[in-house]
């Protein structure tokens, strides 16, 4: 629930007084290592990969983290204590990461209709043709198999966060089995990497 | 006969395929729901909000173009995503966000401004206004009053629920939120689509007493206006619409449009900009049924902010002038709006409509984005910025 609450009052130069820093970023990103790996590419089931997400979409999670709007256990005290400038640099650092695709086993025929539903529901319109994503819109391709089918499925029962509703509505329509086989389609793609 | 029959049908198909689209059936995203088929390939999209507030050192106030004798200075800075403003009784500035769920308060402390977070991890919180010592804060669902706010900055007080009775669409979902002349709380129920047959209770201007008794719905047929004020004379309410997508590069324009009475409708979703009668949802139906728009303010441009200016700075025939922010386009190749407009009402005449500031795009590219002014006691005008997150104030010099 949100709750109106003071947080740490700004000095009179709020804000980030510089541009992100990669090299920072990368200092910052120390801690996230044991569960997202080292190059943002975890490989704990369940736990997504951060490898070649979009600036604007880690940075926005982030935030959303950190003013409650997104909930996790592990997530929302370490964004608890995060600065702006912190979040610009680690979005900035994991930005320029390669992808790995997860391994998954996936149904070959799950993965043929899963990407039929993904033209149908028009996933393809924000998160690009090859689900690379983009600014604030993550990237799928090659995604952790059950981080995908928990936020995918949390959408559907409108308790997973959203940034602007899109996910909610989009999901809506959605059968079970076709979450399944989205996400079929989804952890089979190649991480879109050239 | 027949023809009469095709047309109930055609709008019983229009009904049902809104519904389904409400109900999300494959629908695509809003922004993108209306697209024809021959622009299936088309790469615009909605210009994405940045997670952070730009540096002062990235933010160009010099581009910012005025007429002679007016001057732009960055006034604050460090504002994620900085929409709406309202001023409380004893100087504080209110500012809300809409993407970053905040609002911030802003002191003024003469050289300096100090920004604080008052509240956070709202649902889309756009509108803020301010009466009586009590701030109301319209989020998509529900508006909320923290009162005596402006002694407790620093501890806000919770967030008390004035009316919850809202739909939860969040597509045009965002409000603005005004007191009227008659001390009711004004706000607007977008249509929850690009274009569609809305539900009875979207497209419109609603209105309840303070205390969220007494609600009624003022205007009808209003897509989507996130911008309104009274004309401080006549006391006639005027308000800025975003047309539709998807239509066409040079239409439909957007609107400025007044409403002297309660239940005039404005057209949508049957007839655009006054004269384009909508090419799915406005067979059977007429433009002449419809009020028409006062200005046609341009295809795509966005139109946010509306003030009427009341202040002494400026020079005199700016006395009741309206501003209008212009947040710019993005369904359109090449890109509008970026910038104020200056609306003079004229007895008898057309209204005057031309450019008060401008300089926020430059070629194709966009470095800011007004969305919002605000006028200061001594006549100069803020003006927000939400893309990078500032306010900038113009003042004048004879």
């Amino acid at each position: 629930m949100p709750v109106a609450l003071a947080v740490a009052v700004m000095a009179a130069v709020p804000g980030p007084a510089r541009a992100a820093d990669f090299e920072a970023g990368k200092r910052k990103a120390v801690p996230c290592a044991a569960c997202h790996g080292a190059d943002g590419n975890s490989t704990i089931p369940g736990t997504p990969s951060l490898a070649g997400q979009p600036n604007y979409f880690t940075h926005w999670q982030l935030i959303k983290y950190r003013d409650g709007r997104r909930k996790d256990p592990q997530m929302t005290p370490f964004a608890a204590n995060l600065s702006d400038a912190d979040m610009a640099d680690l979005a900035l650092y994991y930005e320029a990461q390669r992808p790995r695709p997860r391994p998954a086993a996936t149904d070959p025929a799950k993965v043929t209709e899963g990407g039929r539903l993904a033209a149908l529901h028009h996933c393809t319109s924000c998160h690009r043709p090859d689900l690379s994503g983009q600014q604030q819109v993550p990237r799928l391709a090659g995604q952790d198999f059950d981080y995908l089918l928990r936020l995918l499925r949390g959408f559907k029962a409108k308790t997973a966060s959203d940034l602007d509703g899109t996910m909610t509505m989009a999901a809506q329509p959605l059968r079970e089995e076709e979450i399944l086989d989205l996400v079929h389609f989804m952890a089979s793609l190649g991480s879109g990497a050239p | 006969m027949r023809r009469t029959t095709l047309a109930s049908l055609l709008v019983f198909l229009a009904v049902g395929v809104a519904l389904v689209a409400l109900a999300g059936a494959q629908a695509p995203p809003t922004w993108k729901q209306g697209q024809p088929a021959n622009l299936a390939d088309s790469t615009l999209a909605p210009i994405p909000q940045p997670p952070a507030p730009k540096a002062p050192g990235e933010i160009p106030v010099d581009k910012i173009k005025l007429p002679p004798g007016f001057k732009a200075t960055l006034w604050a800075h460090g504002i994620n995503n900085a929409r709406v403003m309202t001023w409380g009784d004893k100087g504080t500035l209110f500012v809300s966000s809409r993407t970053a769920g905040n609002v911030y308060a802003i002191v003024d402390k003469g050289s300096s401004r100090e920004v604080k977070t008052i509240a956070k991890g709202l649902n889309l919180p756009n509108g803020v206004a301010f009466r009586n010592g009590t701030l109301y804060v319209a989020e998509i669902h529900r508006i909320t009053k923290m009162a005596g706010i402006e002694d407790k900055l620093d501890t806000p007080p919770a967030m008390e629920v004035v009316y919850e009775t809202l739909p939860k669409d969040v597509p045009h979902g965002w409000k603005y939120l005004a007191f009227g002349p008659d001390g009711k709380l004004y706000f607007n129920i977008g249509a929850p689509c690009n274009i569609c047959i809305p539900p009875d209770t979207h497209a419109n201007i609603s209105r309840i007493n303070p205390d969220g008794s007494g609600f009624e719905y003022y205007a009808h047929g209003v897509r989507n206006s996130v911008g309104f004020d009274w004309h401080p004379e006549t006391k006639d309410l005027y308000f800025a619409t975003h047309g539709r997508d998807w239509l066409g590069e040079d239409v439909p324009s957007d609107r400025f449009d007044v409403a002297p009475k309660k239940g005039l409708h404005f057209g949508f979703p049957y007839c655009h900009q006054g004269d384009i009668p909508d090419p799915e949802f406005g067979k059977g139906r007429a433009c002449g049924e419809f009020a028409a728009p006062l200005i046609k303010t341009g295809p795509h441009v966005a139109g946010n902010g509306v003030e009427f200016y009341t202040g002494a700075m400026f020079p005199a025939e700016y006395k009741n002038r309206a501003f209008l922010a212009q947040r710019g386009s993005w369904n359109r190749s090449q890109k509008i709006g970026f910038r104020v407009m200056m609306v003079t009402l004229r007895t008898g005449d057309v209204p005057k409509y031309e450019v008060f500031a401008e300089g926020w795009l430059q070629g194709g590219d966009v470095w800011g984005r007004p969305v919002y002014t605000k006028q200061m006691k001594d006549g100069s005008l803020l003006i927000a910025d939400d893309y990078a997150g500032a306010i900038y104030r113009i003042t004048y010099q004879r």
